[in-house]
Parts: structure tokens; C-alpha cells; sequence
């Protein structure tokens, strides 16, 4: 087989078909956070005050971060492999430094201030994780020396990080890296009966969990969940707010920058976790249906990427940022419609806020690169 | 190794699509429900939605002297409202404003204004009827209530001055704003946040501004510093969300903390606002206006003004007749006299020219004049206070006695330039940034001052009247307590300062005091001393701030330091002099001079010094001295710079309950 490794030939071969959903989910996300920064109404003439300072953030932030990712799929596969467990390291030791100098941001320690830099490491790991994950089982499989045990060490690796962005506290982050993590310790094989197993464990422990392991303000969150209407005044209101700007939007929905609840200001958080009610209220079903679908599309071109790579690393490491992406989606959108309790996941490149655009973005680049490096096998050896 | 793990890779691949599509086709399905099957329920409850936003204004910032006494407040305000886009026709809205002037006191120019108001405003902005109401009259309207359409009774906040009279000049007060304060506050902010006004989001931010102020509760500073700190006392506003009925009247107000406004800064003063009282009673029924600094601190803990109106009438607006009477008041309630005031700062400029005289080596400490009642300068008489003549005069007791020859001599001698650069080391000649409205410079008058005022050179017989203080200088009030905190504390004197915190005031360009030799300060001291505590001084009676020995260490046994002054009002003439100058009694008030009283205390170790001027009060050693000794005496047994001043905690002040409010 003919090797093809300019520049050229690489861009050629990207995966543009995934670049085009891409681009247009972020597209959807510049249109929909327009409508978002629109809703106040000038008292003098009685229209909307438009305001595309959202979305013009938005769309520089995507359009520079393409461009990283463009660049980082260029990347070799070996050096991404190099990267993956001093990222995680790194990541590790910047997650207890928050934890020792955090800066509180909402009432939650997340962000590391370095100098005029506020990094957050949770999101680092996001990434980390799985990469160091796949790292660890493509060792154990080129050494042949895969068994039960061994997966009992990659749930190590995953619960690490864990544990400190529970304590910071930040639910969702860590939902998050516990999806991603236990999603590449899926497709590394672990036996079915174990995670049969484990999934009634959890099941039975939910009580307990809900109970003994939950923050007051979660438990308030799950409850509302059952019961909107218990806490009118309160959360529950914010979620009936958004199911009425989301059923009302009805088929076609109410027309662009028409979004009535939106004026209201009733929807926390609207342009970056809720941002769906205004898909829904404005684009009606078949909008929300699009966007489902332009990211089933993502999903599934995705791990596509991830099945055809000849490289273990690439392929499970894909495999676990393609299943982060669908956990995030569905925590997202099951919160905003009720059928999840609320915790702070937001809608990736739909959603305004530079972290998880970044995350996402960076992952991006990953999965293009091992889309490029399909084909090469790949040995590593030692740690770094 | 490869083939066997991208076989189990695909196994698992379709386990995770058939998941992955059950929550996929499971997320659809409940959108289908809620906008497909339920569409028509969520579309009715966004139509019955009957919440509305409404601008929520922010908490005015407090104003605390320095013991944590509140100066200005909000106390709890019922008002009513009318919302115009709620009617149908001109005629309901006239029937329903009608209706309300049965239930409230309403004037009928008052009624005719809301009519007007109601015409020419958007719909959705509320109008206020009336507010500062009791609770009987709010009561009434809620009663009434259901009948009148687009009428909210309401329950705010409305700025309160609890001293009343006693920092009308020092707070100021609010009122609503007018166009011009609306397009100075959307001036000032845009040009802070460097927004140009043409911009969409110029426009923006001043519609939403314009909006703010225009809200029934929301007020603008007017004047002093309620109108210097608006920036920082006003808040952030933010947004309330409100039930209405389909009358429009708010039936509920729901928790909206993550709209809320964010309440102004609180800001304290230095003043000590029981010594402040006591000042403005000590003047009795006189006009004038008193000054105290603490020495060690440069903090204003007096700044008074007397009469002064109460501020308290001006926050819903003051009627015109009550205007009126003010600005008819022959003893001027409406001028800031500490501040806004100049005089001549007279024979208190004396110590000024004194170390003048001893820094340029002019006069030496013994140097004697001779006062014969009357001295020659440039073919023209200048006249000594005392007309028999004081005889031979040493610096001392040319202080001692205020003896006018002497200091004619020496200005002479000195010559205007050193006189004006002295003065100004002194603290003259400056406005002082208090973080007030108004403020003079007073005039320190040379040659280029008269050139630029004038357009006539200095001319030498000029000098003679600025050595006792009169002739083209003029100072006030404030200005004369810094001068005398100089003389009583020297270089180590901070300059004034009266806001200490909720806002930064900066004045730049103060004229420090320095290169002064020891010896003529000691001097200077030594000659007001004199005057309030040596036999035959010209304020000897006053003198005595604890005669009894009942104030604490290390003011026991006290005496204030000071020097007289009287400020000529009229130009007494040659024929006057010569059938005898008309005693003050027999003058018309407006044509009395003015007595000017400056001192510090303790004498031996000053803390506090100040000024006591009294408009047409005639002398300053018999009527201004024993109203400073009164004030500085009462300094010193509160003692206000001995503690730091309040600093406001971070919980949110009490409103005050209406006063007819039941509890």
C-alpha cells in the first residue's frame, strides 16, 4: 500500500463530511445565541434590542479552534500517545491544587488561577482520561497480558481524578469523566456480566446515593424532576418555564428571535445549559429534530472513525471522546426537557462558554488524527 | 493481537448503537410529546404566563457619619402607580385618576400632569400618582382597588435624612430625575465604559438607563454628596419579576435573586454628627457656618451651615411657595456658607502675614511698631480697629491685641508676593475636593491675579488692606480651618478630607505647607495663644474650654488657641469717620460685618482646630470666639477622632418602618 503522508494528502483525507456537521452544529449554536442575547425589548419602541455580541464570541472562539483542531490532526498518533499520561498527570496534580488554592466561581471551586491564566483542570481531564485509559490497554493487549485485573486498574485511573471534582463539587464534570472513563473500559472488553452486574449494583444503590451521597440542592433538583409543581416559586419553576417555551414552540416553532419565554428571563443559565429551549421554542420539532440528528450524525461518524483505526490507542481513546460527546447531548437535552434532573452539562457547540467548546474542539482534532493514522500500527513501550 | 480485539470492538460498537439509539429515539419521543401531543397545553400556559419584568431599582448606598450614625437612608415608602397602557380610552383613564383624587390628596395641577404624563409616556412605564403616603391613604387604595384599572399600590423605598437641617449642605438631597440629570447619568456612563452614544450599544445602555430613572422610586443625587457619590450610592439596578392580574395590577412578586439589583456602596463621612448638631445649635438663631478638623487625621468632623432647610421636603419635590420663602430668606438658607461661602478672612489673616514677616526677614519677632490709631501709606489714612492707638507694638502683641498698624507696616514691609505665596502655604486660595457640589477658591491676591481679574497692575497701596486681611482677599470658610489647622499642627497636618469611605475623592494639587522655620511657627502659636489666654487679649474670656477640670486626660484643664476676625461688609466713608463710625446695632442686618472666630485646642498640644464664622455678627472675639470655644470644648469631651471612623458591614441595612405604618 502506497504511503501518503504530505500535508496535502493528509488535509485531503481528513474526515470532511464529520467537518461539515461540525460546522454546521456550531453554526446552529451562532444563529440560536443571537436570538439568546436578544431578549430584552427596548421600552421606548417596544422591539427586541438585538445583540450579537454572543454570537459573534462564539463564532470566533469555533472558527479559532477549528483551526487547532485542523492543526492537531495533523498531529502523529505516537506523540498523542507520548502526551497521554503526562496529561493526565498533570491534570491529576492541577485538580488537587484546586482543591488546596481553588477560585470559587457560583459557589464551586473549579478554576486554578495561574497568574493572569484561569484554567480549569477538570476539563483537561475530560480528554486525559480516556487517552490515558487507551494508553494503558494498548500496553496490556501488545503484552498480551489482558485480565480481570487489569480493568480493575483502569477503574483506578478513572476514579482518581474523580473523587477531587466531586469535592469541588461539580456533578456533571465528573458524571462526565466517569461516562467517558468507564465507556473506553467498555469497549476495551471487559465482560458483559460485569457490567450487567454493576448496572443493578448501581441501580439498588440509587437510594442511597440520593439520600446519604447527594448535595441538598441536588436532592431539591431530582425532586423537582418528579414534581414541578412542588416548587413553583423556585427550580421548579425555571424547569416548568422552559417546558412551556419548549412545548410551545409546537412543529415549526414561533420563528426566529420570536422565542417568547426567553423575554422573560425565566430560564437560568439560557445561553449556555438551557440553550435548547430556544432551538425548540423558535425552530418547533423539526428543529429539535435536526439537531438530535445532525448529532446522531456526529456520533455515528465518529465512531466509525474509531472502529476503523488498526491502532488500539486510537480506537479506544476515540471510542471514549465519541461517548463523552453522547453523554453530554443526552445529559443535556433529557435535563432540558425533564426527563433528567439538572446538572451543569451543556450543550457542546451549541452552547456559549469557552471551555467545553475547547474540550470538544481539541477532541475533534484527536479523532481526525486517528482518522488520518488508521492504518499505522503503533508499538509503546515504557511511560513516557 | 489486532484481529482479535477489532472483532470484540464491533460487538461492542453495536451494543453501544443499540443503546445509544434507544435514548436517542427515547429524547425524540418526549419532544414529540411535549410539542407535538401537548403543544396546545404549553401554548396556552405561555399565554396565561402573567409574569411580567419589571425594572427593579436598586437600594440607595447609605450615608453614615463617623460613628456609624445613619445621615441619609430609605425609609419605607407607599406609593401609587398607574400604568397607562392598561386603559382603553382617555376618558377611563381621566375617571380613574378622578377616583384616586377622592381616595388621596391630589391638586388638580397634579392631576392634570399625570393626564399629560399618561398621553405622552410609553404604556408600559408606570407613572407615579403619589408617594411618601401613610398607611391609611394606602390602605384606601388597596380597598378600592379592583375598581381602579391600572392602579398599583406599592410598597418601596424613599431616601430619609434623619438630622433634617443639619447636612442639608454637606448631603444634599435626591429627587427625581429630569431630562437633564437622565442625560448626564447616560453622559457620564457611557463615557466611563468608553461606548460611543451613536453605537447600538450606546443606544442601548441609555434606553436602559433612561428607564431606571424614570421608574416611580427611583432618585438622582442633586446636590453635595448625595449627587458627587451618585455613581457609587445608586447600585446596579436589575430586573423583579412580577404576577399581574389582567388589570395589570401585581398580584405577586416571585423570587427573581439572580435578577436582582445590586444595592449602592455605603459611604461614611468623617463628620461627628452630634457634634455637628451641637455646632449648629451653638449659633442660636445666628446664620453662619462652623468647621472643625482633627488635626492628627486632616478629617472634617464639623461642616456646618446654619439655617439650613430640611432636606427631607425636597425628595418628592418641594412645593413652589416653600421654594420660595427660602430663597426670600434674608439669612440665605440655601447657600452652603462653609464651603460656597468667601469672606474676608480679616484680622485671623494676620497670622498669615506674621510669618510672612518673620520668614522674609521683614520684621523680626521684636521688631516695634507704633499704633496711633491711624497710619499714612501712599497719601491715604488706614484706620486701627482701636482708635485711641495701641502705642508701641511688639509681634506678640500685635496678635495679642489684633493691632491693625502694625500689620499695615509689615505688609508693607513684605511686600505682596511673599503675602501670597505665604497664604498659600497656608491652604488658601485652593477648592478643596471634599467630594461635595460647589466649593470656592477664595482669592489670593498679587499682581497676575489682578492683571487676569481686573486689568490693572498691583498697586502698593493694595498691599496695606491684605495685611489685615481685607481689601481684594477673600477666603472661606473651609479654607480658614485649614489654615488653622496648619498653624496648630504644622507640616504634619494631612490635608482635608470628609468622605473616608464608598468612594475615592482625590485632589490633586494641594498646596503642602512647608520650609517653615520652627521658631516662627512656635511664634505664631505663641501670639494666638496670647489672644485667647494672656491678659488683654482680644478673645481673653473665651479662652477657657474646661474651667472646671472635668474634661478626661490629656485634655483636663484645657484653653484653646485662637485669633478674631472681622470681615467688613460696607466701605465705611470719610465722612462717617469723622462724625463717628456707626456701631454694628445701629446697621441694617445686611450691611453688619461679619465675626470670624479661628482656633485650635488644646493649646499645648493641638488636636482639633477650626473656624466659627457668623454672618453680620458684628465682632468675632465676642460673638463667633464663644461659639467655636463651645464647639472645640465639646471636641474634646467626644472626642470623635479618637476612634476610627464606622466602617459599614456587608449586611443589608434595615429599611425603616413608615412612621403610621401598624407593627
Amino acid at each position: 500500500m502506497m504511503r501518503r503522508d504530505s500535508i496535502v494528502d493528509r488535509l485531503v483525507g481528513l474526515p470532511w463530511f464529520l467537518l461539515m456537521m461540525i460546522l454546521g452544529l456550531a453554526s446552529l449554536g451562532i444563529v440560536v445565541l443571537f436570538s439568546a442575547g436578544s431578549g430584552e425589548i427596548d421600552p421606548l419602541t417596544g422591539n427586541q434590542v438585538l445583540n450579537a455580541q454572543l454570537s459573534v464570541a462564539h463564532a470566533w472562539r469555533f472558527g479559532l479552534l477549528l483551526l487547532l483542531a485542523l492543526g492537531l490532526a495533523l498531529v502523529p498518533m505516537r506523540l498523542w500517545a507520548a502526551a497521554a499520561y503526562p496529561a493526565y498527570f498533570v491534570g491529576v496534580v492541577c485538580l488537587i491544587l484546586v482543591e488546596l488554592f481553588g477560585v470559587t466561581v457560583n459557589g464551586a471551586e473549579r478554576w486554578l488561577q495561574i497568574g493572569p491564566l484561569r484554567v480549569q483542570p477538570s476539563e483537561l481531564m475530560k480528554l486525559a482520561v480516556p487517552l490515558a485509559l487507551a494508553r494503558f490497554y494498548h500496553q496490556i493487549w501488545e503484552g498480551e497480558r489482558q485480565s480481570f485485573w487489569s480493568h480493575l486498574w483502569a477503574l483506578i485511573i478513572v476514579v482518581i481524578p474523580t473523587i477531587p471534582v466531586l469535592r469541588q463539587p461539580d456533578l456533571g464534570t465528573a458524571l462526565t469523566l466517569m461516562a467517558a472513563g468507564f465507556a473506553v473500559i467498555f469497549f476495551a472488553g471487559i465482560s458483559l456480566r460485569i457490567v450487567v452486574a454493576v448496572m443493578v449494583m448501581v441501580a439498588a444503590a440509587t437510594p442511597l446515593i440520593y439520600f446519604f451521597a447527594l448535595h441538598e440542592y441536588q436532592r431539591r433538583r431530582v425532586e423537582t424532576l418528579f414534581n414541578p409543581e412542588a416548587d413553583p416559586l423556585g427550580a421548579g419553576y425555571q424547569l416548568q418555564q422552559a417546558l412551556i417555551a419548549i412545548g410551545s414552540g409546537g412543529v415549526t416553532g414561533k420563528g426566529f428571535l420570536e422565542g417568547e419565554q426567553k423575554q422573560l428571563d425565566y430560564i437560568p443559565e439560557q445561553h449556555t445549559d438551557f440553550i435548547f429551549t430556544i432551538v425548540a421554542e423558535e425552530f418547533g420539532f423539526m428543529g429539535s429534530l435536526a439537531l438530535l440528528i445532525l448529532w446522531a450524525v456526529v456520533i455515528v461518524q465518529g465512531m466509525n472513525i474509531a472502529l476503523r483505526s488498526r491502532n488500539l490507542f486510537g480506537g479506544l481513546a476515540a471510542a471514549g471522546f465519541v461517548s463523552t460527546l453522547f453523554f453530554y447531548v443526552t445529559i443535556n437535552i433529557g435535563m432540558v426537557i425533564g426527563l433528567l434532573p439538572v446538572v451543569g452539562i451543556p450543550l457542546p457547540l451549541v452552547s456559549y462558554g469557552g471551555n467545553v467548546m475547547m474540550t470538544v474542539m481539541v477532541g475533534f482534532g484527536f479523532l481526525m488524527a486517528a482518522h488520518l493514522n488508521r492504518d499505522h500500527q503503533m508499538a509503546i513501550r515504557g511511560v513516557f | 493481537m489486532s484481529r482479535d480485539w477489532t472483532r470484540q470492538f464491533v460487538n461492542r460498537r453495536n451494543i453501544f448503537w443499540g443503546a445509544g439509539g434507544l435514548v436517542f429515539t427515547g429524547l425524540a419521543a418526549r419532544l414529540a410529546e411535549l410539542q407535538l401531543l401537548r403543544r396546545e397545553e404549553y401554548e396556552t400556559a405561555a399565554e396565561d404566563n402573567q409574569i411580567r419584568l419589571d425594572p427593579a431599582p436598586p437600594r440607595r448606598g447609605i450615608i453614615y457619619d463617623r460613628a456609624g450614625r445613619i445621615i441619609a437612608s430609605n425609609k419605607r415608602n407607599f406609593y401609587v402607580t398607574l400604568r397607562p397602557e392598561m386603559f382603553t380610552s382617555g376618558r377611563q383613564l381621566v375617571d380613574v385618576v378622578d377616583r384616586l383624587s377622592a381616595i388621596l390628596p391630589l391638586s388638580d395641577a397634579r392631576k392634570a400632569s399625570i393626564i399629560r404624563d399618561a398621553a405622552n409616556q410609553p404604556g408600559f412605564l408606570d407613572i407615579l400618582v403619589a408617594d411618601d403616603l401613610t398607611w391609611e391613604d394606602f390602605a384606601r387604595v388597596n380597598v378600592m382597588a379592583p375598581e381602579l384599572v391600572g392602579v398599583s399600590a406599592d410598597v418601596g423605598e424613599l431616601r430619609a435624612y434623619p438630622y433634617v437641617g443639619a447636612f442639608y449642605h454637606t448631603i444634599g438631597y435626591v429627587q427625581k430625575a429630569n431630562e437633564n440629570d437622565i442625560g448626564r447619568m447616560i453622559e457620564a456612563d457611557l463615557a466611563q465604559m468608553g461606548i460611543d452614544p451613536a453605537s447600538q450599544e450606546g443606544r442601548t445602555r441609555a434606553t436602559t438607563i433612561r428607564r431606571i430613572y424614570k421608574h416611580p422610586q427611583m432618585r438622582v443625587g442633586k446636590q453635595g454628596v448625595e449627587y458627587f457619590a451618585e455613581s457609587a450610592l445608586k447600585g446596579k439596578p436589575g430586573k423583579q419579576r412580577v404576577k399581574v392580574n389582567a388589570a395589570g395590577r401585581i398580584i405577586d412578586r416571585l423570587a427573581s435573586d439572580d435578577i436582582a439589583a445590586t444595592a449602592g456602596s455605603d459611604i461614611v463621612m468623617s463628620i461627628d454628627a452630634e457634634l455637628q448638631t451641637l455646632a449648629i445649635e451653638s449659633f442660636g438663631g445666628e446664620a453662619g457656618s462652623c468647621v472643625v478638623i482633627d488635626t492628627r487625621t486632616g478629617e472634617i468632623v464639623v461642616l456646618a451651615t446654619t439655617p439650613a432647610p430640611d432636606p427631607n421636603e425636597f425628595v418628592s419635590g418641594i412645593s413652589q411657595r416653600a421654594y420660595d420663602a427660602l430663597l426670600a430668606d434674608i439669612q440665605n438658607p440655601l447657600y452652603h456658607k462653609a464651603y460656597d461661602g468667601i469672606y474676608p478672612p480679616g484680622s485671623t489673616f494676620k497670622v498669615v502675614v506674621a510669618a510672612a514677616a518673620l520668614e522674609t526677614g521683614a520684621m523680626s519677632p521684636e521688631t516695634r511698631v507704633y499704633c496711633s490709631g491711624r497710619a499714612w501709606y501712599y497719601d491715604r489714612p488706614y484706620h486701627c480697629w482701636k482708635r485711641e492707638g495701641h502705642g508701641s507694638m511688639n509681634m506678640h502683641t500685635a496678635l495679642q491685641n489684633s493691632c491693625d498698624c502694625y500689620f499695615y507696616e509689615a505688609a508693607k514691609r513684605i511686600g505682596i508676593e511673599p503675602i501670597a505665596e505665604m497664604a498659600k502655604k497656608f491652604g488658601l486660595g485652593h477648592r478643596y475636593e471634599l467630594g461635595l457640589t460647589g466649593g470656592k477658591q477664595g482669592v489670593v491676591p498679587n499682581d497676575e491675579w489682578k492683571r487676569g481679574r481686573i486689568g490693572e497692575p498691583w498697586y502698593p497701596g493694595d498691599t496695606i488692606s491684605v495685611g489685615i486681611g481685607q481689601g481684594y482677599m477673600s477666603a472661606s470658610p473651609v479654607q480658614l480651618a485649614v489654615m488653622t489647622a496648619r498653624v496648630a499642627a504644622g507640616q504634619a497636618c494631612p490635608n482635608p478630607k470628609l468622605l473616608v469611605s464608598g468612594i475615592e475623592v482625590p485632589d490633586n494639587d494641594v498646596r503642602e505647607l512647608e520650609g517653615l522655620d520652627m521658631a516662627t511657627m512656635d511664634r505664631l502659636r505663641a501670639g494666638m495663644y496670647a489672644v485667647t489666654s494672656e491678659a488683654g487679649g482680644t478673645a481673653v474670656r473665651a479662652g477657657a474650654l474646661d474651667p472646671d477640670n472635668t474634661l478626661p486626660p490629656p485634655y483636663t484643664g484645657a484653653r484653646m488657641a485662637g485669633k478674631s476676625g472681622t470681615a467688613q461688609v460696607r466701605v465705611i466713608s470719610l465722612a462717617e469717620r469723622a462724625t463717628g463710625v456707626l456701631a454694628n446695632s445701629e446697621l441694617p442686618y445686611k450691611l453688619r460685618d461679619h465675626a470670624l472666630f479661628v482656633a485650635y485646642a488644646p493649646a499645648e498640644n493641638p488636636r482639633y482646630a477650626g473656624v466659627v464664622v457668623v454672618e453680620h455678627g458684628d465682632s468675632g472675639s465676642r460673638v463667633a470666639a464663644p461659639i467655636l470655644a463651645n464647639v472645640l470644648g465639646a471636641a474634646l469631651r467626644n472626642d470623635p477622632g479618637a476612634k476610627p471612623a464606622y466602617s459599614p458591614s456587608s449586611e443589608l441595612a434595615q429599611v425603616e418602618p413608615h412612621e403610621s405604618e401598624p407593627t
